[in-house]
């Protein structure tokens, strides 16, 4: 367990984080897409994070609460919940009924999600500043 | 003849411990945002007592060449380090939010800040009792 | 606070220049007496071992998650000034020594 494990662990935290950030604003940017390459309207992503062990190396100690975890973006799926119909029957992508299903998207919902993303990257970038401190003060003790 | 001191010694292993400390904050910190995720932690003191215990005994004397090495196991890193690893448990979370991670992002970070402040100044001791010492060997120069 | 502990390191070793007392002479001249030379110096040098002490003791206070860490970096720094001092004099009773060797008789 050493500086090279604290970095990479922050690092993985730091992609999550930054995957949710470009999740919530490729949803944010399609919140009115009523046409996409598969058909139908965009349907919003969601990322399923994962925590997952950091490799133990041969010979290494073994936590017995587990060792420190990385986080990691197993997947992403699409929200399957349908989209709200508006009607509008002049509309290019209306169904033969006249309505047009709008993404479902919810605007406030991703601007917190980007919110607390962003506040969860600062929070690892602050560790990663802790952990550069650290390092610089361990090697001033060989002057 | 002793040139480095005990106290030298628990410096070095107050650095290592609060290294595993970071790791297993570090983590905590990377798995803000996991659904289901239970934070983990350390008990500074526990790992230190056990640091001690461990630096102590030292390992098995060989009193014969053909015994087998017994100085206290094959595991990698400090044994420090090794102490303190394995008391890392899972504890030190709030109450779960919806998704259930249970982390506490403001507790971690103030434990970070915490962490690195002593570490800095074990470090720091330990530097300035070595210096002491440089100075002392060089003959009061330097 | 500094200047009271390089006074109390500097006043015993200032005893150096004073001829021995009449108490001393008494035991036939040797200089083993109180305010003597040898004792003078090894109060301070005992005086530069109790800081190190001290600063070992805070040291590790602050090693196992307890202590101050202002009365640490202060004992430590009290105890490196205080070895420098001692260093210093050394260096200079070597000097001393060296120099009255030299002479010729």
């Amino acid at each position: 367990m050493d500086f090279l494990t604290a970095l990479r662990i922050s690092g993985t935290g730091l992609g999550v984080e930054r995957t949710r950030v470009n999740l919530a604003t490729s949803n944010l940017a399609n919140a009115e897409t009523t046409r996409t390459e598969s058909g139908g309207p965009y349907q919003r992503l969601d990322p399923v994070i994962q925590a997952v062990p950091f490799p133990a190396e041969l010979g290494q100690a073994q936590a017995s609460g587990g060792p420190p975890m990385m986080a990691q973006i197993s997947s992403v799926v699409a929200d399957q919940t349908p989209g709200k119909k508006v009607y509008s029957p002049g509309h290019p992508d209306a169904d033969p009924e006249g309505f047009v299903t709008f993404p479902n998207v919810n605007p406030v919902h991703e601007v917190v999600n980007l919110m607390s993303a962003s506040r969860s990257y600062e929070a690892n970038a602050t560790a990663i500043d802790t952990l550069k401190t650290m390092a610089q003060r361990g090697l001033d003790i060989a002057r | 003849m002793k040139i480095f001191d005990t106290t030298l010694t628990r410096l070095e292993q107050s650095l290592d411990v609060r290294l595993v400390e970071h790791n297993v904050l570090a983590g905590n910190v990377a798995n803000a945002d996991t659904p289901g995720y239970r934070p983990k932690e350390l008990d500074f003191s526990q790992a230190m007592a056990a640091a001690q215990q461990v630096s102590a005994t030292d390992g098995m004397a060989a009193t014969d060449a053909r015994h087998l090495d017994a100085s206290g196991g094959t595991m990698d890193g400090s044994r420090a380090t090794n102490a303190a690893t394995m008391l890392i448990r899972q504890g030190g979370g709030s109450s779960p939010s919806i998704d259930g991670n249970e982390v506490d992002v403001d507790r971690v970070m103030a434990g970070l800040a915490e962490n690195g402040l002593q570490y800095g100044a074990s470090a720091k001791a330990a530097g300035k009792k070595l210096a002491i010492l440089r100075y002392v060997v060089s003959d009061g120069a330097a | 606070m500094s200047i009271e502990t390089i006074q109390s390191i500097s006043q015993p070793i200032g005893h150096i220049g004073e001829a021995p007392h009449a108490g001393a002479v008494e035991k036939g001249g040797k200089s083993v007496g109180p305010g003597s030379f040898a004792e003078s110096l090894g109060n301070a040098l005992q005086k530069v071992d109790d800081m190190q002490v001290d600063a070992d003791q805070q040291a590790e206070k602050v090693a196992l998650g307890g202590g101050n860490l202002h009365e640490m970096s202060l004992a430590l720094e009290k105890a490196d000034v205080s070895m420098r001092l001692a260093m210093k004099v050394r260096n200079k009773m070597i000097d001393a020594y060296q120099e009255i060797m030299r002479m010729s008789v």
